[in-house]
């Protein structure tokens, strides 16, 4: 399964608009679309099994919605759900080297520059850390 | 390929690892490190120093640092039962899940709510050393001597709120941040005790008294409720530990990490607390930190006088991030647990919810944030200048409550398990076991002894006036006229309230009180999911 198409998905805007290009692109290359819900409680806090079953759910929840949709966009584009219990930029750039991605998808967080210095910017970690290309998506207004 | 699964409508069970199409992807792991600054910054050293320090000398005079000593005691024993129920049961979570599976769902809500409480009583106590330490730090110490006055309660209410938007947003300081301000953190306090045991051997010190062995020695003190007391305090100190044991479900070598960082952090606090106890203690002598003008701010008060301006400031900054890593470590926990508790259907729904966009327990922070705020500013009205003391007196039944629970809920969990070794047997058996006990003990002593206004150290005030009684225990007189003291009315009133609270609770939602107890297979294999054959998590 090489040459996936790996999106980062969270329900926003952003990565809605990110789904469709995402299922655009893996069309093109006729390549399978795994698209990531990565989620990691702060360990300070201990005792975290009951916060990751809830935030197992919302990601579950979250991704039957996207398979859905890219279901409805384009029925021939295979497609596979992760929920990765990893921070979400790690949980794509653990999921582009597994799939030897072939670009990782992801909306463009919407945040002020500098709210997004302050509470960590996804898209911005990616193109620093990211072995691949990164495609930013910008979301509709 | 669509392989969501839905809801397995179980708690408990290894949700991480059977993460749908999460195969293949590592999960987060902790190194030895990681896991040693979790455990030691929970427990937050010098803050918790700050906050107790003057209040153990008070109670029992020199032998403060036997104090500090010897309640580490039930804190390792309780220390092994934490790791024993999270090893053999990784994913089922807190102590209220624990003591629900082992001993019933009763007392499981009580040791939730306990962790709720407890929790709740500590953050006055946080907010107002972050009160007092950030205007002693910038000299207004005529504002910061006053502790339950508007600026120093304005900047707490502050604080809470700003630590309570941080683990609401869901700011997490980076790994080298954490490992660099706690190495600052424990280097500062060390080099406060060397300074200060140089200063009392230079011997240009007034009122300084050279270190004694006898100050370690916890059978010189009288009575056994100052005994009692004094580890009631201390305990709280050493609060925050079981952390380190209870992240390592992920370490990236889970069979020695845990208890290799847990030994490391043992011997890092009770190291620093010893040595600082100390060091505080002959510096001025015992007196100095009992004496009502310092107890509030002990490390401020010496810190001026052993370190000097500026470099006083040093050991004020380390104890406001200290506090602040504290008070998150305050609000996170409690958040977990009431999510935990809405999740198990033992609360109302809504503390289960997750923050569309943080995916922090949104309801759940934001409401202990809330109440913490109100607690707060209704404790500084109703006893004015007894805020700190109240508190952190208050804390350690709470704390002695819900660890002691925990304790025999290990020993009950693996009962059938405790004689198949020695090694069984002293760490799932006799270590719990006598952990548990002696915070029980202490528990009931500490009770009657706080029954008396006059040993709560407020003076007289005495809450509850309407309240008599007479009787001699332990070859203690206890005669109480009107009323109690007020850490015995706030530490075990709010536990005591939590039995009403779950008895409506039990009414109105029987679902999670029909679970069963169980008991452990194996020692060492994950346990099966929170009770099977009902389902209380289905929506």
């Amino acid at each position: 399964m090489a040459g996936d198409i790996v999106l980062g998905y969270d329900g926003s805007d952003g990565s809605n608009a990110a789904l469709r290009v995402a299922v655009a692109v893996a069309k093109a290359f006729d390549a399978p679309l795994t698209i990531v819900f990565g989620y990691e409680p702060n360990p300070m806090g201990g005792e975290t099994a009951d916060y990751k079953f809830q935030l197992e759910k919302i990601g579950n929840g979250h991704l039957a919605q996207a398979v859905q949709e890219a279901k409805a966009i384009d029925a021939s584009v295979a497609v596979e759900p992760v929920v990765a219990p990893l921070r979400p930029v790690e949980s794509l750039l653990e999921a582009s080297l597994e799939r030897q991605a072939r670009v990782i998808v992801v909306g463009g967080s919407g945040e002020r520059p500098i709210v997004g210095a302050i509470l960590g910017s996804v898209p911005h970690k990616l193109l620093h850390r990211s072995t691949v290309p990164v495609l930013v998506v910008p979301a509709e207004d | 390929m669509t392989t969501t699964t839905a809801d397995s409508g179980e708690l408990g069970a290894k949700q991480t690892s059977e993460a749908p199409g999460g195969k293949g992807l590592k999960t987060g792991a902790l190194g030895l490190v990681s896991s040693l600054v979790i455990g030691v910054a929970s427990t937050a050293p010098a803050y918790s120093l700050a906050a107790t320090l003057g209040f153990v000398a008070l109670v029992v005079g020199i032998q403060s640092p036997a104090v500090m000593l010897v309640a580490f005691v039930p804190m390792l024993f309780i220390a092994a039962a934490y790791y024993y129920l999270n090893r053999a049961d990784p994913d089922c979570g807190t102590t209220f899940t624990w003591v629900t599976r082992a001993i019933g769902p009763k007392t499981g809500w009580i040791a939730g709510w306990a962790i709720l409480v407890t929790d709740l009583v500590v953050m006055p106590n946080l907010a107002s050393i972050a009160g007092v330490y950030s205007f002693s730090l910038f000299g207004a110490h005529g504002i910061a001597a006053n502790s339950s006055g508007f600026w120093v309660t304005f900047v707490g209410v502050v604080w809470i709120i700003v630590m309570t938007a941080i683990c609401f947003i869901g700011i997490e300081l980076s790994a080298r941040t954490q490992v660099a301000l706690l190495g600052a953190e424990i280097v500062i306090l060390f080099v406060f005790a060397v300074v200060a045991l140089a200063k009392v051997y230079g011997g240009h010190v007034a009122h300084s008294v050279r270190p004694s062995f006898e100050w370690l020695n916890p059978f010189r003190i009288h009575p056994v409720g100052a005994l009692s007391a004094g580890m009631l305090l201390a305990v709280f100190i050493y609060w925050g530990w079981d952390t380190a044991v209870t992240v390592n479900e992920e370490a990236k070598d889970a069979r020695r990490t845990p208890g290799r960082a847990a030994l490391m952090s043992t011997l890092v606090l009770l190291l620093i607390y010893v040595v600082v106890s100390v060091a505080a203690q002959s510096f001025h002598g015992a007196g100095f930190l009992a004496n009502p003008n310092n107890y509030n701010d002990v490390l401020n008060a010496l810190g001026t006088a052993v370190f000097g301006s500026p470099w006083n400031k040093l050991l004020i900054i380390c104890v406001l991030t200290s506090a602040s890593s504290s008070t998150q470590t305050t609000i996170l926990p409690a958040a977990r647990s009431s999510l935990s508790m809405a999740v198990h259907k033992a609360f109302p729904n809504r503390f289960a919810d997750i923050h569309p966009k943080y995916l922090s327990p949104g309801f759940s922070t934001l409401m202990f944030g809330a109440v913490s705020v109100v607690w707060y500013v209704a404790l500084t009205l109703i006893s004015p200048n007894d805020v700190l003391k109240n508190s952190i007196l208050a804390l350690g039944f709470g704390i002695a409550f819900y660890y002691g629970l925990t304790g025999f809920a290990c020993v009950f969990y693996y009962r059938r398990h405790i004689f198949k070794s020695v090694k069984n047997f002293i760490f799932i058996g006799l270590a719990p076991f006598i952990g548990a006990a002696i915070l029980t003990v202490l528990f009931v002593i500490a009770v009657f002894y706080y029954s008396n206004p006059v040993n709560s150290s407020t003076g007289n005030q005495a809450w509850l006036p309407f309240i008599h009684f007479n009787f001699t225990f332990l070859h203690q007189h206890f005669y109480v006229k009107k009323g109690l003291g007020p850490p015995l009315v706030l530490g075990v009133g709010l536990l005591i309230i939590g039995i009403p609270l779950m008895l409506i609770w039990m009414v109105r939602h029987p679902d999670f009180f029909r679970r069963d107890r169980e008991m452990a297979e194996t020692v060492d294999s994950p346990a099966p999911p929170l009770t099977p054959g009902v389902t209380p998590v289905t929506d």
